[in-house]
């Protein structure tokens, strides 16, 4: 009778959880794991704190928001004054569809920012954080 | 008679000294001609290139600048603009064919180590050597590198002067 309620409340709990977490995740945790085998999971916080970590290149400040606006639900703009579609998926679904465009972006915007390359833990963290606005 | 030859000569050598500083003149600011953009330029180069900033006619620079361009899109003007190796042999392929017809020398950029720039040729600040550093500096109008402010077709390589409008 207990197995029966436990089959239950997975059978229940799944398809709520295919819901929530969005299908990038699970790449970028596997790679976090291996990257950090006390990876424990991915904070909206610190994906939040990425987008406006503020760092000094050339003697201005650059941050996500340089180009994306402090709300990712907005038309942001790039130095070049090129429009950019809104960030978040919430108001363009279309955002974080195609992980070779994910990385893509990843790749450039991360060295644009904080001459870097960002860890699969910070993408990770990013996506959950990006994906939760509403 | 025998004293005319060495004049003629001289007059010959600074006829042809002449033309040449006025060929030099002139070759200075000859401007790119073939500006359409070609009717088969690929989407991929459409995409990639005109994400960050507006969608410049290859035949603005001769091939070689566009070679350095490409050459060095790691670091683009201080942006990395990387690509898969895929799309970059086929935007650089377009780039140096659509580019073939501008014969015009390349010009280094003022800064060491960046890229030939469109904005910093001598024909470009010849054509516009009334606009004044204010007016590019406007908000609306976004820097000399942003030519759809004031020239609205250019994207399709039109830049007709008639058609040019500062905005305010």
């Amino acid at each position: 009778m207990k197995a029966y309620w436990v089959a239950l409340a997975c059978c229940l709990s799944l398809p709520a959880f295919a819901e929530t977490e969005h299908p990038l995740l699970p790449g970028y945790a596997e790679q976090a794991r291996q990257d950090n085998p006390a990876f424990t999971g991915f904070s909206a916080e610190r994906g939040k704190a990425l987008y406006f970590a503020e760092q000094k290149r050339d003697g201005k400040t650059m941050s996500c928001t340089t180009c994306h606006t402090a709300d990712p639900r907005q038309i942001g703009k790039t130095p070049a004054y090129r429009k950019v579609e809104p960030l978040a998926p919430v108001a363009n679904p279309k955002r974080f569809s195609n992980p070779k465009k994910v990385e893509k972006w990843f790749r450039r915007n991360c060295d644009d920012v904080f001459t870097r390359e960002c860890s699969a833990q910070e993408k990770g963290d990013f996506i959950t954080w990006i994906n939760s606005l509403k | 008679m025998r004293r005319g030859k060495p004049l003629a000569v001289a007059l010959v050598a600074l006829a042809v000294a002449g033309f040449t500083i006025a060929d030099d003149d002139e070759h200075r600011y000859k401007r790119p001609k073939r500006l359409a953009v070609p009717a088969d330029a690929p989407q991929i180069w459409k995409d990639e290139c005109a994400s960050c900033h507006m969608l410049y006619s290859p035949g603005l620079l001769p091939a070689e600048a566009w070679r350095r361009q490409m050459d060095t899109l790691n670091d683009h003007y201080g942006s990395n603009a990387s690509l898969e190796p895929e799309e970059e042999r086929e935007i650089r392929a377009f780039l140096l064919r659509a580019s073939a017809r501008n014969h015009l020398p390349v010009e280094p950029a003022k800064t060491a180590g960046e890229p030939p720039r469109i904005s910093q040729t001598r024909w470009f600040e010849h054509k516009h050597d009334e606009v004044s550093a204010a007016k590019f500096r406007r908000e609306s109008v976004g820097g000399r590198a942003n030519c759809v402010a004031c020239h609205r077709d250019a994207e399709r390589g039109d830049f007709d002067e008639d058609r040019v409008k500062i905005p305010r």
